[in-house]
């Protein structure tokens, strides 16, 4: 018999210390698979992370601007999900789909890897010192007034070392451009108010008029909006707010309306003279100099003119009078025009007349910090780059968060003139077309791996700073963060200003501490400070509210009759900017192609939407490929049929026809941005998206549209299954 | 369990529709959506894939209707001939309505598709072997058959694109039927928590990931078992009962009316989703 020198204790003291070994050599920092992976031991592992439980860290959305709070979850080093920051006012722990997919932006197959620079057709791929080094000497080589910077919005710290390295190169030409902004409203909002965006409360209002404005879909700060919304439809004490929308192509946003009215496209600031008008013959008090401006717009006359019928147009008028406070929205479908500033004018004068300013147009706060203010910009900034290009006056061209070679109008001729740039530097997530034309490109870390501070433009209440967060490591040792390439390219520059600064995450520690009494953390040492800041994903801080100065004037304003017609171009295009899709950025997600389409319910494709009427006039069935052709050029696609649209117009969604991007991306469908032509709003000069008119004329094929709708359309056969009811039937105050 | 104890006892182990003999004991899942407050948007069903790893599966396999929403946005109009839309789509998300008498559940040969002591109709990947008779026998089109093996198909999850995959809930092979699971995921590690704390999983503890993201809040979901649980006031206040294949309120002529309905519920299915009807505005 075996004496006790092992016993059963001993036998499993050596059995255990044999499988930490083996989980130390198989798991820990050993590579599995000749270094392929490596896998996190979890023998010591930091105290809050515990295998198979999801822990959460705060971030901040880089999917829109709209900067929603984000709550990444994170399960073995990596991330999953995406889901709302309860803390953050914007989106209180909701979402969009768009957001969600930013995931997928994160772990996507098409990103660029590591710095290419140009041989030939070519990118060779290279190593960061040498592309650094690279921009240093181009940088050197050609005069300040030469380079320029072309970005999308930016804010936060990112874009204060942006300025801080343009002035470190001793030039100002920043030029930013967002394919899609409310530019025109921000410029009227700028006169009539005297700030860009003053903050609408959806909530507060008994009924909307929303002229065009897709604040449930695709407009400045979506999911915030649905929020507001919601209490909109269901008031505490029970009451239902009323929602009409007035446009000529239905948004998910008039897909939700009490009343969805056609109009006949640009008019829309003769109906909201026609309705201040109205309001008057009604009996609400009227400044005189607007009386004098609206006494000509007669019910009868704005009925013929628009389009919409004396019957609403005197229902709308009377609900508005009755139901106070209300709230009027110049959506961009008003501004797209030349007229678009005198629309915008006019809603913004119904508004005011109406009494709403103060009441349900609120002023927003300062921002602290005007350094780090997002910066805006639309077509003008491109245009006037465009110019500059054209007479030789880029020699270095830096672009970051833009794809302009895909959303700048042929017309424009951006693409050909791009080629006078002697060397061209693209910040880049994926080949895209515009990183096709780039002497070299830059491969960024993805939102989820990066640091960054960002403020919207849009805030709920008081003032904002939002922290983007790494949530996980990088999956790539090639790429880098904006903030690290700024840093790094400030070091050339500004050696002994910036050598303190390891890298980026230390500068933008180093700066949000040391402003920490501004921050909300005073009273705190600097560790804890930091911790509850990233901890929170936001900061909020306590700005003043803005004056707001100024009112909406009727003098000088002149809204133009409507379109005449135009016989060889007999329909007006809008290019539709869709909840999922927006500029086409995110075309390259997967959920957002196959996430239907709310209204038409198409996938994976682009479409011609027109209406029955103007169907049959033309013979065309649903599936027809059609040729859509204005003054700068021609697409073909799929015609969809329904009566969300007026005849006058034809609609087709932006975002995708991508020649490049990715393999969920490369061609699906058309660019609509390509044949829009050269119109400008006459105030602004920023280009009128609505504008552009086409003929349409059947190509011969015909397919079948991939959909998610039944065959039935739409219809719903008689069954009871989506049911509505009249809501003076209800009693919500009873409900839960 | 002996085949004695089952028979004695089937009662207790057949679980059917709740009649007032027979209540659900603890947790009986249930849900309602307004569909006043529903805008459309499709965060919900986005929230689905992410949650759930629901594959995408392209343009061409999407129209051969391969594709796989668990919640999906169904769009109708209500046109009556007008020559606008003028009164909106009317959009419902549709998904598993976890009926309490599912006709999914009697034809499945094996048994793989069946009724928990929860009140979830839940399906059972490793028994299933694509008879599909489910599918053909759901009235709602709430079940998605795997056609193809997407874990290795090409683009579907492609490197590192798989490891986006939520570890909580299985990746699907080829020939399995899958559907809406109420994120029974979710619930297990609620109800699992609450145990550990000798309680019950309390209103609010748990979301569904479609609830969880609805920015306009119209989707609630809760244990209509519990008294204090908001969907069981919901579907008090609404008169909807859960056991009823025609409810009372339907029958009488009332000035004032309630919201609530399920869908098609004359098919006897006992759905455990009440939807809202969405309301428009007579004075406009």
């Amino acid at each position: 018999m075996i004496e006790n020198s092992f016993n059963r204790r001993g036998f499993l003291k050596v059995l255990g210390w044999g499988g930490a070994t083996v989980a130390l050599s198989g798991c820990g920092n050993t590579s599995v698979e000749d270094g392929k992976e490596f896998v996190t031991s979890y023998v010591q592992t930091a105290d809050y992370i515990i295998p198979s439980i999801g822990t959460y860290f705060n971030s901040t959305c880089a999917q829109c601007d709209a900067g929603c709070g984000i709550m990444g979850r994170v399960r073995e080093g990596r991330v999953l999900k995406l889901e709302g920051n309860p803390k953050s006012s914007i989106n209180n722990g909701k979402m969009c789909g768009l957001g969600q997919a930013g995931v997928q932006a994160h772990y996507n197959p098409d990103r660029i890897r590591e710095p290419l620079l140009r041989n030939g057709d070519k990118g060779e791929a290279i190593t960061w010192e040498k592309a650094l080094g690279l921009i240093n000497e181009k940088v050197g080589g050609v005069k300040a007034e030469n380079i320029a910077f072309l970005t999308g919005g930016v804010s936060g710290h990112v874009k204060a070392l942006l300025k801080n390295y343009l002035d470190a190169l001793g030039s100002g030409h920043h030029y930013v451009y967002e394919a899609v902004a409310p530019s025109i409203m921000r410029a009227a909002n700028k006169k009539a108010y005297g700030i860009e965006m003053p903050r609408l409360r959806l909530d507060k209002a008994k009924v909307i008029v929303s002229f065009g404005a897709d604040f449930l879909g695709a407009w400045i700060s979506p999911v915030h909006f649905s929020q507001q919304y919601a209490r909109f439809r269901k008031a505490d004490n029970g009451e239902r707010g009323v929602l009409v929308q007035v446009e000529s192509k239905m948004t998910l946003t008039g897909a939700n309306a009490d009343r969805w009215l056609a109009i006949r496209p640009g008019t829309e600031g003769i109906l909201a003279l026609g309705l201040i008008n109205a309001l008057a013959a009604a009996g609400l008090s009227v400044p005189g100099d607007v009386a004098a401006v609206v006494k000509e717009y007669t019910t009868d006359r704005v009925s013929k003119d628009t389009g919409v019928s004396t019957e609403h147009i005197g229902r709308l008028a009377a609900l508005l009078k009755e139901r106070s406070p209300s709230l009027v929205i110049a959506g961009s479908a008003a501004e797209g025009y030349a007229h678009g500033s005198q629309n915008a004018t006019a809603i913004a004068l119904l508004n005011q007349v109406l009494g709403n300013v103060g009441k349900t147009v609120e002023a927003p706060s300062s921002v602290p910090f005007p350094q780090m203010a997002p910066a805006t910009g639309n077509r003008l900034a491109l245009q006037s780059l465009n110019d500059n290009v054209a007479q030789d006056k880029v020699k270095v061209l830096f672009t970051y968060g833009v794809n302009p070679v895909f959303t700048a109008p042929a017309s424009m001729k951006l693409k050909e003139n791009l080629k006078k740039v002697p060397f061209k530097v693209v910040f880049a997530h994926y080949m895209d077309e515009t990183a096709l034309e780039a002497d070299l490109v830059l491969p960024l870390n993805s939102a989820l791996e990066d640091w960054a501070t960002a403020m919207p433009e849009y805030v709920a209440e008081g003032a904002q700073l939002n922290i983007q967060q790494p949530l996980m490591e990088k999956l790539y040792p090639g790429t880098l963060g904006m903030g690290d390439i700024l840093l790094a390219l400030l070091k050339q520059r500004r050696p002994d200003e910036y050598k303190g600064y390891e890298d980026f995450y230390s500068y933008l520690r180093s700066a949000m501490v040391s402003n920490k009494g501004a921050l909300g953390g005073l009273a705190t040492d600097d560790d804890t400070f930091w911790d509850a800041t990233l901890s929170h994903g936001v900061v909020k801080l306590a700005g003043t509210p803005v004056n707001m100065s100024g009112s909406p004037s009727a003098k000088g304003l002149v809204v133009p009759g409507p379109f005449a017609e135009d016989s060889a171009y007999p329909f007006h295009l809008i290019p539709a900017v869709s909840a999922s899709l927006r500029d086409g950025r995110n075309a390259n997600e997967p959920w957002l192609q196959e996430s239907p389409d709310p209204l038409t319910t198409i996938v994976w494709d682009s479409w011609v939407e027109m209406h029955p009427k103007t169907a049959a006039k033309l013979g065309i069935v649903e599936g027809d490929i059609v040729e859509v052709a204005s003054r700068s050029g021609a697409i073909k696609a799929q015609a969809y049929v329904f009566t969300g649209i007026h005849p006058d117009v034809i609609s087709v969604p932006l975002g995708n026809g991508h020649e490049a991007l990715g393999r969920y991306a490369k061609g699906i469908g058309v660019n609509a941005f390509k044949i829009l032509d050269s119109v400008f709003d006459k105030e602004t000069g920023e280009l009128a998206m609505h504008e552009t008119r086409v003929k349409v004329s059947k190509a011969g094929q015909r397919v079948v549209i991939v959909k998610d709708e039944g065959p039935a359309g739409g219809n719903q056969m008689g069954r009871k299954i989506a049911v509505r009811m009249s809501s003076n039937k209800v009693n919500l105050s009873g409900e839960v | 369990m002996s085949i004695t104890n089952l028979l004695e006892n089937w009662s207790d182990f057949r679980q059917q529709h709740p009649s007032d003999e027979r209540p659900h004991r603890e947790y009986k899942w249930a849900m309602s959506i307004d569909l006043d407050s529903c805008t459309g948007c499709n965060a919900c069903s986005v929230a689905c894939y992410a949650e759930n790893n629901l594959p995408v599966v392209g343009k061409e396999k999407f129209a051969h209707g391969h594709s796989h929403h668990w919640i999906r946005i169904e769009r109708y109009w209500d046109n009556d001939g007008r020559e606008f839309a003028d009164q909106g789509a009317q959009f419902l998300p549709m998904l598993c309505q976890h009926c309490e008498s599912a006709p999914c559940e009697t034809v499945c040969p094996v048994g793989a598709t069946n009724h928990t002591a929860d009140g979830l109709n839940s399906q059972v990947y490793n028994r299933c072997v694509g008879s599909r008779y489910c599918n053909a026998n759901c009235p709602y089109k709430a079940r998605y058959f795997n056609w193809y093996d997407y874990p290795t198909t090409d683009n579907v999850w492609p490197e590192p694109m798989n490891q986006q995959l939520n570890p909580d809930v299985t990746v699907r092979g080829k020939g399995v039927m899958e559907k809406c699971t109420f994120c029974v995921q979710r619930l297990t590690v609620a109800k699992s928590n609450a145990r550990s704390a000798g309680r019950s999983v309390l209103d609010g503890e748990v979301q569904t990931a479609c609830q969880q993201v609805c920015p306009t809040g119209a989707i609630s979901f809760g244990n209509l078992v519990d008294p204090l649980a908001k969907v069981g006031k919901q579907w008090m206040t609404q008169q909807v009962e859960l056991n009823k294949d025609k409810q009372a309120k339907d029958a009488e002529e009332k000035a004032v009316k309630l919201r609530g309905y399920r869908i098609l519920e004359e098919l006897r299915t006992y759905p455990s989703v009440m939807y809202l009807e969405q309301l428009r505005e007579s004075a406009i």
